[in-house]
């Protein structure tokens, strides 16, 4: 059994977001990155189920030098081996380039289950996984919160609004995009991270793997014209002052409300 | 002009009012309007559709198309979009939407573009960063597929004179199985019902700092303790605590959020309370949006005071 998880590195939950210079984008120097954090829950679900039985784990993340990081954290919490798509030609693309470059990677891999996130925390897509699914032209499901080895494939739980739940069966091969809060993330062990020194990590470009017309910007079908600070509407009145002011006018407000 | 299609959605038998959405978003963008309706005895409401927003309505009714099926439905939505010649395709981003569209997009080598809440001098908007800033997207080539966020544009009102016709889906390849839906099961604590809610998010930090901050603010007005989704998803507070999309929709007459930032998923969820205070150290957060009192501080600092001070002024 082999499981391909598809990890993108995103800017951390709590860097500051700042405008880059045309507009287009964020300043990414001097800034933390993490692993995007639907896809923390992706990898931990691929790990249980090599815990559970026998699977090789391959973790596939697309994006600079920086990545590497993002690697090497999945190689010590338990993956087996890596792939990197590190290619500057890359820069600018469009979710259906980096699906198309993902399904590339996947193609060469031949996995039973594709793991990805539902959704990426800076682009909040929620379009890659699928893109990858139908590329590969495999069933899929996403926004998936239980996912259970049953007959020739998986059950799924896919989250509706409200907390509903719609299950569905996927014959393998198969892909799954989960949401957050499927299960509670591993860390990695200090074990874990100096046997992935020696785990390989394979490093390609767009034109490795068939693609270098059809990625970044030129290629792009959807093209970010820029990116702004929404507009502010009518806004909360933001109370100033110290502490204790600050309190005594929540108070009075609280009590003009009836609740006190 | 070029031609819109839209993806109505069924629930309980009806379409939806985000589907009457997209019809409103349709006009925005303008061109020629038709639509499709999936699902299993839907001909009324294919009928009513098409005179109020939907124009020449595709009705792909067959048993196999009853529940929602990824391989199903975007074997209709191709077959849809085969017959119309539509080069703008709209769905709305719903837990159906998210699923299919992008399948779609990939299928024809198309432009995607999804969760947009708004059509602008030739560019879609969209949120990104969990909200923290916004997105002005073009498309390029000759088709578009597009999602649109719930509740974001006024739903059509108007009348249209359209009209159904058959559409001939072949869903025998379909792969992915429906099983069957699980409802939500009845929660323990009934947020829906309590006057006073004070919801922490991940700026709280820890499940003791919910016990030891977040609980004594709601025990003071005699209030429930919300959350938003990163709290639950890390297990300090239950599911039914959780406030948003996929957790309880809640009107209080008093929601304080202490340390969350605002994503639309959890706004959802609380922005239809009679008042909202939002209490966060980060000025930007979209919190403050909703919010009509707003105190830009370390909750650990303000919670307690507040706490504090309104045991003092019960005396
Ligand atoms: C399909 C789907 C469904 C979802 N459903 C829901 C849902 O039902 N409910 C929900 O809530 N989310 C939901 N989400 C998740 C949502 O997108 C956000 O990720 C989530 O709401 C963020 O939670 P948060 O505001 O607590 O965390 P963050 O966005 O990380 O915000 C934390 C905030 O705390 C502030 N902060 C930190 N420390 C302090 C301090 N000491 N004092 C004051 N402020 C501080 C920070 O400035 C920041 O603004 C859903 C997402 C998807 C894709
Ligand atoms: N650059 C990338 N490298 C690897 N996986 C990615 C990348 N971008 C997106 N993904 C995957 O696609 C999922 C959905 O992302 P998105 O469609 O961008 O919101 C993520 O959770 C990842 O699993």
């Amino acid at each position: 059994m082999k499981i391909l998880v598809c990890m993108k590195q995103v800017p951390h939950q709590d860097a500051r977001l700042d405008i880059d210079g045309d507009g287009t984008w964020i300043k990414e120097d001097g800034i933390k990155f993490e692993i995007n954090s639907y896809d923390t829950f992706a990898l931990e679900e691929a790990l249980r189920i090599k815990d559970a039985g026998e699977a090789e784990v391959v973790v596939v993340s697309i994006g600079p030098d920086r990545v590497t990081q993002a690697l090497r954290t999945a190689l010590g919490m338990g993956a087996d081996r890596a792939v990197h798509v590190n290619d500057d030609a890359v820069a600018g693309s469009d979710a259906l380039a980096i699906a198309k470059l993902l399904a590339a990677v996947a193609k060469e891999e031949s996995p039973d289950l594709v793991l990805m996130g539902l959704m990426s925390d800076d682009g909040n897509a929620t379009a890659v996984a699928p893109m990858v699914a139908e590329l590969m032209g495999i069933p899929s499901a996403t926004g998936v919160m239980k996912a259970e080895a049953e007959g020739d494939g998986y059950r799924c739980e896919r989250e509706l609004e409200g907390g509903a739940l719609e299950v569905v069966d996927l014959p393998t091969p198969c892909l799954i995009a989960v949401q957050s809060g499927l299960n509670q993330v591993r860390y990695a062990s200090l074990k874990g991270i100096m046997a992935a020194k020696k785990k390989p990590i394979d490093t390609k470009g767009a034109g490795d793997l068939g693609l270098a017309d059809q990625v970044g910007t030129a290629a792009a079908k959807a093209q970010i014209e820029k990116i702004y600070q929404p507009a502010k509407g009518e806004g909360a009145e933001i109370i100033e002052g110290s502490t204790d002011e600050v309190v005594s006018q929540l108070v009075g407000k609280i009590k003009e409300l009836g609740l006190l | 002009m070029g031609t819109i299609l839209i993806v109505a959605e069924l629930k309980d038998g009806s379409v939806r009012e985000a589907s009457y959405e997209l019809a409103a978003f349709a006009n925005k963008i303008g061109g020629d309007v038709k639509s499709l309706v999936i699902g299993s005895g839907v001909a009324g409401e294919a009928e009513s559709f098409a005179k109020k927003g939907g124009g020449t309505v595709y009705v792909a009714d067959d048993a196999s198309l009853a529940n929602y099926n990824v391989d199903g439905y975007s074997a209709a939505i191709r077959a849809a979009i085969d017959a119309s010649g539509a080069d703008t395709v709209l769905i709305s981003n719903t837990p159906t939407g998210w699923d299919v569209a992008p399948r779609i997009a990939a299928a024809l080598d198309a432009a995607f573009v999804s969760d947009v809440f708004n059509f602008e001098d030739g560019a879609y908007i969209r949120r990104v960063f969990n909200g923290k800033l916004d997105a002005r997207v073009k498309v390029a080539g000759d088709k578009a597929v597009v999602t649109v966020q719930p509740g974001a544009l006024p739903a059509f009102e108007g009348s249209t004179d359209g009209s159904t016709e058959t559409l001939a889906v072949d869903t025998s390849g379909a792969r992915a199985k429906f099983v069957e839906t699980k409802v939500a099961e009845a929660k323990g604590v009934d947020l829906t019902k309590a006057d006073v809610i004070i919801s922490g998010g991940r700026g709280v930090g820890d499940p003791e700092k919910f016990t030891e901050v977040i609980q004594p603010l709601a025990e003071a007005l005699g209030g429930a303790m919300g959350a938003s989704r990163p709290v639950v998803d890390a297990g300090w507070l239950p599911h039914e605590y959780q406030v948003g999309s996929s957790g309880q929709v809640v009107t209080p007459k008093l929601y304080v959020a202490c340390g969350i930032s605002g994503a639309i998923q959890h706004l959802v969820g609380m922005k239809g309370s009679n008042f909202i205070i939002a209490i966060n150290k980060d000025p930007d957060a979209p919190i403050f949006e909703v919010a009509q009192l707003g105190v830009v501080a370390d909750l650990f600092e303000v919670v307690p005071a507040l706490t504090a001070a309104l045991a003092e002024a019960k005396g």
